[in-house]
């Protein structure tokens, strides 16, 4: 494969995604919620692809970094903290906290690190919820955000969105540079063979970790953004289990490991989830069950593999991901 | 992955998008349409089953009355339920959509003060008459809005009369162990009763919270014993309390009064707690037993309850209590203002003050109820009798529970 | 007051490893982390509910039926959908089950509805007190039938033909298969038995705990400490786990309040993964 190809897909994203940045423009208030939604369901994508993709680490840790995230800033921007600074300091906070665990936990592989990922978001929320004097606790914790200017119904909705937008690009281009870096190959190398990828020199551990605290940093600012949008966030709410199961599906759904399908996995997850949500009032949760199970059984490689099946040759992310799984497969074997 | 595929399978998400382009036409007017978003599933999904039975039972009455009546012609009423999961967030999604593409004319709150204040943000901006049916705490009201109305006392007012009447027939109760869940109901309550406590002159012994899906309730209960309380108050939803009262028998732990809020009102709590149930005292909003003569078209509980147990055959309890009579509010403010108009109809809500089934109803001025005075019951036999206040009291507060003979 | 803390968090104990059993078992044979668990026992209370409450059977006489119904659900969930995923990494079989799982829970809120039931029997079965010690009995009985299910399980697995093939299979798929083991009947039948565990679990524990779909989260969690912490696939290992679990928890509440009861086993569980991944009996298991 050559660069050329390489590049092609990566531009017509991003001038898509740029393009998305006309929706205040021309949509309606809930229609700007939507896509508000829809780019931080695409941070949440694009970052656990860095460390399930890439690394090859089941990692069940977005909610924990989102919840961290949303009361980190939250708890800050109550306090007055301007925005942006409250995004960084929640980044900051999470790229460190997951450097930390990540040396920890990322000694463990397969099914204890993927329990190990899960049970950090629990002892989390149930921390946010004993410390009442900072997060308020089972309360909530309310965010009287002013973006000053009276601002308007439409004005605050096109802030958000396009703040939400703003951070999507920038988490989008971030990992397409770690992609092509030193980092991103040496993941590869660590996804594929750990102990021979310490062999040729690749400092595993330190990649692996800086794979995880990169799949956390910009989940950590969305869930800052999240929290001053929503102006109210409480413990069960933002460190919901489902946050980290519905990126994996929005990953899985566009085609593990790559980046622009995450994207599109993302924006298509939330058309149906909201389609579903609208559709079946009572049995809603069900038939996302439904689908899941479905797109694990039948479409094991996303959409982009029904893509891939319309034509002859099959390019490359979609092959990578096929030719991961089937390591892994031969990997999780190997275990059993 | 190239170019075309990619185009191809961006195409597949604007297919898959689409149907949401489109909001249902709103051609001539037939109906009043209500917006309910309610915690279907999740966590609080018992109680959105509750408001939705007492939403459905209103607009069943009204459209069989014909409909109400706005400026001479009859218009029948319709709900719009959207789940949002017992997520708060997702709430405040469900209540812009239910207003912006759903295209109600006016909302009810989603459950609880947690979601009506994150969700009457909303309401406030769109300028959408909205009732809380079930949010207490004064911080939702205390937010200066003008379209945001609620049925619910302050939580003070349900501790208030309790250690009123409590004091005056055990003065020998002396020392309070509460047990709150950490959540927002719950812990706010307990911390009322706290106060309530105090401001009377009784010693706070103990004062735990548990966690949400806390399963064993054994050890905190252990030093319930041994802190040796006249009164244990326990706060918490229906699960939680079924099984601390279980707990507390299993342990043999009993007191002159045992408070339990908000279980003991619902009638699955006296199902559920069998025996256990007897001499819990509580005090909610409303009870089947309270005595007004209303004005609404339910008119006295009586006739609600009788309407309602022809529905669901089942006895209803404050919450699906609240629900109805949210609605027959809004019939009430539509009829008086003649209009569909929501300013209009919002001013027509601010200004009331009449006799409902559900009590006097008269807002102050933050939209929260303040003509209410919430009873305080007890389980006897197996039924909730009415101990205060005085006007509707069916009985005496009765001392002693799973106390050792 | 210690006594009693200390019978409380024993008795505890037990019922945790009752849940946990079935779960530790397909985890260790399978290496499928199961999330239905908690709705699989959730369901088992329903039947002992609606059997004892319509029917007036007992629910001793309810665990008999429970086993081979829910043995055989089991045994077809796995072979019906898990047995195509089964040599899929972690990550496809456990976001799988967590479909199923949202399948299965949306179904009992629609069939059941989300509000709580309690099974109680008529006449209740009391407690019994050893000086200042009580203990209610009808948790002395569930944790008698819980030691003696697990008991159960242990000598299934140990004298039984299929229950060495699940063994054999746990130790070394590829050998057991040259050696003639059909693997994937025992794989249906692990899953079967893990199923009709929780079925049973489910049970006895409608006699203590309210009903709920919702209940199902807060068991699947337990599971998950219980099993990490005696190590996975071990039926021994499981009643150890939920001892251990049982006492932190109930002398936790005490000693640092009940809030904080469940960030401790939490806690405990991220401790143990990072330490002693094996758990305290399990052999190394994963890497």
């Amino acid at each position: 494969m050559t660069g050329h190809v390489k590049r092609a897909p990566s531009a017509a994203l991003l001038v898509a995604l740029v393009a998305l940045a006309a929706l205040p423009w021309f949509g309606e208030s809930y229609t700007l919620r939507l896509g508000t939604i829809a780019c931080m369901y695409a941070i949440l994508a694009v970052s656990w692809n860095v460390i399930g993709g890439m690394a090859g680490y089941p990692s069940f840790a977005t909610a924990a970094f989102f919840g961290l995230g949303a009361y980190t800033g939250g708890v800050l921007l109550a306090r007055g903290v301007p925005l942006v600074l409250a995004i960084a300091t929640a980044g900051a906070v999470s790229f460190a906290a997951a450097m930390l665990l990540g040396w920890v936990l990322l000694r463990l592989r397969g099914h204890y690190f993927a329990i190990a990922s899960l049970a950090v978001a629990e002892v989390l929320r149930e921390l946010t919820n004993s410390a009442t004097e900072l997060t308020g606790g089972g309360m909530g914790l309310n965010i009287p955000l002013e973006l000053g200017g009276g601002a308007s119904v439409a004005y605050e909705a096109s802030f958000f969105f396009l703040a939400m937008w703003a951070l999507l690009l920038v988490c989008v281009l971030a990992v397409l540079a770690v992609e092509r870096s030193r980092l991103g190959f040496g993941l590869a190398c660590i996804r594929q063979n750990e102990s021979a990828a310490d062999m040729i020199g690749v400092h595993a551990t330190l990649y692996k970790s800086l794979a995880f605290a990169l799949s956390g940093v910009f989940v950590a600012m969305a869930g800052t953004l999240y929290a001053g949008w929503v102006h109210y966030i409480e413990p069960p709410d933002v460190y919901d289990i489902l946050l980290a199961v519905k990126p994996i599906v929005m990953v899985l759904l566009g085609g593990l490991g790559s980046i622009i399908g995450a994207v599109i996995g993302a924006f298509v997850f939330l058309g149906i989830e909201e389609f579903v949500w609208r559709n079946w009032l009572q049995v809603h949760s069900g038939v996302l069950g439904f689908l899941i199970v479905v797109l694990l059984l039948f479409m094991p490689h996303g959409m982009v593999s029904v893509g891939k099946r319309l034509r002859r040759t099959p390019s490359v992310p979609a092959a990578g991901a096929a030719a991961q799984l089937r390591a892994d497969s031969v990997r999780g074997a190997g275990h059993g | 992955m190239n170019a075309r595929s990619f185009c191809r399978a961006f195409f597949c998400a604007a297919v898959a998008a689409a149907p949401f382009a489109f909001p249902p036409n709103a051609a001539a007017q037939e109906t009043i349409r209500f917006g309910a978003p309610l915690p279907l599933t999740g966590a609080l999904a018992p109680e959105a089953l509750k408001q939705q039975q007492g939403y459905d039972l209103w607009a069943e009455q009204v459209n069989k009355a014909g409909g109400i009546t706005v400026g001479g012609k009859k218009m029948k009423v319709e709900i719009v339920y959207t789940d949002y999961q017992s997520n708060t967030p997702r709430a405040v999604q469900a209540a812009e959509q239910l207003i912006t593409q759903g295209k109600v004319d006016f909302l009810f709150s989603p459950f609880g003060s947690g979601a009506a204040k994150a969700a009457s943000t909303v309401s406030e901006k769109y300028r959408m008459p909205t009732i809380a049916s079930t949010a207490s705490s004064a911080q939702v009201y205390d937010q200066g809005y003008k379209y945001l109305f609620g049925t619910f006392t302050p939580n003070d007012t349900l501790t208030t009369p309790l250690t009123q009447i409590v004091a005056q027939t055990a003065p020998n109760v002396k020392r309070v162990a509460i047990i709150a869940r950490n959540d927002l109901f719950p812990l706010a309550i307990a911390q009322e009763m706290e106060k309530s406590a105090k401001n009377r002159g009784l010693e706070v012994a103990m004062f735990e919270k548990y966690a949400i899906n806390t399963m064993d309730h054994s050890s905190a209960l252990a030093q319930v014993k041994a802190a040796n309380a006249d009164w244990i108050f326990v706060t918490g939803y229906i699960n939680d309390l079924v099984l601390i009262r279980k707990q507390m028998s299993d342990q043999r732990i009993g007191a002159p009064v045992v408070t339990m809020i908000a279980g003991p009102a619902y009638q699955e709590f006296i199902d559920a707690a069998g025996a256990g149930a007897e001499n819990i005292s509580s005090a909610a909003w409303w009870h089947p037993a309270v005595r007004y003569q209303g004005k609404d078209l339910f008119g006295t509980a009586d006739n609600f309850v009788k309407l309602f147990r022809a529905k669901y055959n089942s006895t209803p309890d404050y919450a699906q209590a609240s629900s109805a009579v949210s609605g027959a509010l809004f019939q009430m403010a539509i009829e008086k203002a003649g209009s569909l108009d929501r300013e209009k109809v919002r001013d027509a809500l601010a200004g009331m003050n009449v006799v409902t089934f559900w009590g006097p109803v008269h807002f102050g001025p933050n939209g929260q109820i303040d003509s209410l005075e919430p009873p305080v019951f007890q389980i006897q036999g197996r039924k909730a009798v009415v101990v205060h206040p005085p006007e509707i009291k069916q009985g005496e507060l009765q001392l002693g529970v799973g106390m050792q003979k | 007051m210690f006594l009693q803390i200390l019978v409380n968090g024993v008795v505890l104990g037990c019922l945790y490893a009752c849940i946990a059993a079935g779960f530790s078992l397909v985890w260790g044979v399978l290496n499928v982390i199961n999330l239905m668990h908690g709705s699989f026992i959730v369901l088992g209370s329903y039947l002992a509910w609606g059997a004892y409450h319509s029917m007036g059977v007992s629910p001793w006489v309810t665990i008999a039926i429970a086993a081979p119904l829910f043995y055989l659900m089991g045994y077809l969930v796995q072979r019906g959908v898990l047995n195509r995923v089964m040599a899929a990494p972690v990550l496809v079989t456990l976001t799988l089950t967590f479909g199923m799982d949202l399948i299965l829970n949306n179904a009992m809120i629609l069939a059941f509805k989300a509000d709580y039931r309690k099974l109680i029997l008529d006449p209740p079965l009391g407690t019994v007190a050893w000086g200042s010690v009580v203990v209610p009995v009808d948790r002395l009985v569930a944790t008698v039938f819980a030691l003696v299910l697990t008991g159960a399980l242990y000598v299934l697995l140990r004298r039984t033909r299929m229950g060495r093939a699940i063994i054999a299979v746990r130790l070394d798929r590829d050998a057991a298969r040259l050696m003639g083991v059909d693997v994937p009947v025992t794989y249906a039948a692990a899953f079967g038995l893990g199923a009709a565990m929780a079925g049973c679990a489910g049970v006895l524990l409608a006699l203590i705990f309210p009903i709920s779909p919702l209940s199902s989260i807060p068991y699947l969690g337990k599971a998950f400490v219980v099993c990490v912490l005696g190590g996975l696939g071990s039926v021994p290992g499981a009643v150890l786990g939920g001892l251990v679990l049982g006492l932190v928890e109930s002398f936790g509440a005490m000693a640092i309040g009940p809030e904080h009861a469940v960030t401790l086993s939490f806690a405990l569980l991220i401790g143990f993964l990072v330490f002693r991944p094996q758990g305290l009996l399990g052999k190394r298991g994963f890497e």
